[in-house]
């Protein structure tokens, strides 16, 4: 049981972080259907930048830049081309998925897996002292750094998005474009910022894919995580604490897939491609049932102005 | 000149573009003219060019109708692979049919298989407002592991180890432009995996030309891509058309296997699409949603595919995903096009003053 919550907290990270990041950007007005696409070239930077580097934090870094760069392409292929942001977004997304295996080809003369790292260049479990003295909570006490800041960022996101000016403003970029600017703050720079640093927290679940959860990159590793992270937003209905609520659902059903995959006797009644499908389907299943009340930033989906 | 302008200038810039990445790989820049003579001036190179080109019109329609509309279909990849795995269980049970039965049974069955998987994001966008670009790739990722179940189990082919399904029966198989001409003394395109599927290809724009343009199903949904709003208060069944655009997008990517299986392959290997639901999004974009002008574009992209194999053939270090680059190059370029355009009449402008 306890291995089944830990192992639903690992599985939910990516999603975490990847759904606030997209949560940003969706909140200042852009569709971001790219996901899926700055997780893997996040991914793919800290799995390349930590095998010549040897440091997991810094490939972190370098995946942060990397995915914020990315995310500046669709702000301005949105923002200021004015283009379709879902085009955009898929633009995006082709592009990360045909550069991945193209320098990983150039990098490592294979394009479909890069070199598996070493355990220690990879990032390790934190024990934390203070928790473990618990008698409950410290089962939950050894995992890595990056899973406890993913359960964090929701709180975090959701004071600044409600008690700072530069959350309202956000806010503002996504409800009412027109109030915003009336007011004399600049649109565009408020939808900037907000691309770039959502870009930043999607890199966060790719380098947790790369160095954390596995110790390589795997071509198309990302494996539709962007568009469930999509779908928690939207079953979230742009909240970040329902968002992470929807995320850790849909961690469960990871994990149980895993685990229903090592359990032998279903596996004889139902093949493993039908519970490999399982979070794809679940997905589907909650989002058509939970939609019809949510409610979308107003801005979104309208090409920008 | 404006076609010049759509398909002459991305393709300098592609050109370019490829050269300065071919540079940075460290190869020699002197084996893109070579692929490129091998790509278009070569019947090696044009037959490969019809066969990646033949999908990339299914599915370039299949998105193209849906835009019109304002809808999304980014579910194509999935539907061509019930599409495909369609004929090889159709050949699988009626394996003793005569050709004249075989051939338009398994297209039918391909395009209803394609048309069943749309029919869902058609329902749930229209019924209950699901977000159809969510819902479409989410079904993606179910059909190719379902569909991958149905190669690796009920259809497996037990005489390899590879994940492919069991080859048709020979009297689905379409022919190959090199046999179909055989009459004439000439073994047209030889060797390569062109077949006569890609006339169905141009008969579907024709026909998708005339429903577009011709017909008051076409109007109703060019309406809707204009003005929804509108459109429902001028008694446009909105719901039930975009049911209906759905389904026949689906029919038209579950096409992509005629092509494959029963034109070249004869069998569904597991992951044998590059992506080419993916890449109609860009057949679509560049024909700006116009049917005959997907054959062009569609075209164009088959030429990039090609010309990626050629280079990969050439090179030791650059592999053929160069051509999903060059796509999303290519629809970067086209987004920004109206945006630059702006920007040089603006200075223009400006120096006159």
């Amino acid at each position: 049981m306890i291995d089944f919550i830990n192992s639903t907290l690992r599985f939910a990270t990516p999603l975490i972080f990847a759904s606030m990041g997209g949560l940003l950007c969706e909140r200042a007005g852009i569709a971001t259907i790219c996901i899926e696409g700055i997780i893997l070239v996040s991914a793919f930077t800290s799995a390349a930048f930590d095998y010549y580097s040897s440091s997991p934090w810094l490939s972190l870094g370098a995946a942060l830049l990397v995915g914020g760069v990315f995310m500046l392409l669709h702000a301005f292929l949105t923002v200021r081309v004015k283009s379709d942001p879902i085009i955009s977004a898929i633009t995006v997304n082709l592009l990360a998925s045909g550069m991945t295996p193209l320098l990983m080809k150039l990098l490592f003369s294979n394009s479909t897996n890069t070199p598996s790292l070493p355990q220690e260049n990879r990032f390790l479990p934190v024990f934390i002292p203070f928790l473990s003295s618990f008698p409950i909570i410290r089962h939950f006490s050894n995992h890595l750094s990056l899973v406890y800041l993913a359960i964090l960022l929701p709180f975090v996101i959701q004071i600044t998005l409600t008690n700072t000016r530069w959350g309202l403003r956000l806010i503002a970029a996504g409800d009412g474009p027109e109030a915003l600017v009336t007011s004399g703050v600049s649109l565009n720079h408020t939808r900037f910022v907000a691309l770039f640093l959502g870009g930043c927290l999607m890199a966060f679940s790719g380098s947790y894919l790369a160095i954390g959860h596995s110790s390589q990159f795997i071509r198309d590793m990302s494996a539709g995580r962007g568009f469930i992270a999509l779908a928690a937003i939207i079953i979230g209905k742009w909240q970040p604490i329902p968002t992470l609520v929807a995320c850790v659902f849909f961690g469960f059903t990871d994990a149980l897939q895993i685990e229903l995959q090592s359990s032998e006797m279903l596996n004889l009644i139902l093949p493993a491609q039908f519970i490999q499908s399982l979070p794809y389907v679940i997905s589907l299943v909650v989002l058509v049932f939970a939609m019809g009340r949510a409610k979308p930033p107003l801005a979104i989906g309208q090409t920008s102005r | 000149m404006n076609t010049v302008n759509r398909i002459f200038i991305p393709m300098v810039l592609i050109g370019l573009i490829t050269a300065g990445i071919i540079w940075a790989c460290g190869e020699n820049p002197a084996i893109l003219a070579e692929a490129f003579s091998n790509t278009f001036f070569s019947p090696f190179g044009l037959g490969y060019t019809i066969y990646y080109a033949t999908p990339l019109i299914f599915t370039g329609l299949s998105v193209a109708l849906c835009f019109h509309a304002g809808l999304f279909n980014i579910g194509a990849e999935g539907q061509l692979l019930w599409g495909s795995i369609a004929i090889v269980a159709v050949s699988h049970h009626f394996s003793q049919l005569p050709v004249f039965l075989a051939i338009p049974l398994g297209i039918i069955l391909a395009a209803l298989a394609g048309a069943l998987w749309g029919l869902i994001p058609g329902y749930l966008k229209a019924y209950r407002g699901s977000h159809e670009v969510v819902v479409t790739i989410l079904l993606n990722f179910i059909a190719t592991t379902w569909v991958g179940y149905l190669i690796l189990y009920p259809l497996k082919n037990p005489n390899t180890q590879s994940a492919e399904t069991e080859i048709i029966s020979s009297t689905y198989f379409i022919p190959k432009f090199s046999n179909a001409f055989s009459w004439f003394g000439t073994e047209l395109f030889r060797t390569t995996p062109a077949n006569l599927s890609f006339f169905i290809a141009l008969f579907c724009a024709l026909l998708a030309h005339l429903i577009l343009y011709r017909s008051a199903l076409g109007y109703e949904w060019r309406a809707m891509g204009t003005n929804f709003t509108a459109a429902r208060f001028a008694g446009i069944r909105t719901r039930t058309q975009t049911l209906c655009l759905f389904v026949i997008s689906g029919a038209f990517a579950g096409l992509v296997g005629v092509n494959e299986v029963m034109g070249s392959e004869h069998k569904v290997i597991e992951g044998f699409s590059p992506g080419y639901g993916f890449s109609g999004i860009a057949v679509a974009l560049v024909a700006e949603n116009n049917p005959l002008g997907i054959i062009a574009s569609a075209f164009l992209f088959g030429g990039l595919q090609t010309f990626a194999r050629e280079l990969e053939f050439l090179s030791d270090n650059i592999s053929k995903d160069i051509s999903i680059v060059l796509q999303a190059i290519l629809l970067i370029f086209i987004a920004c096009r109206p945006w630059l355009a702006k920007r040089l009449l603006k200075q223009r402008g400006e120096s006159h003053d």
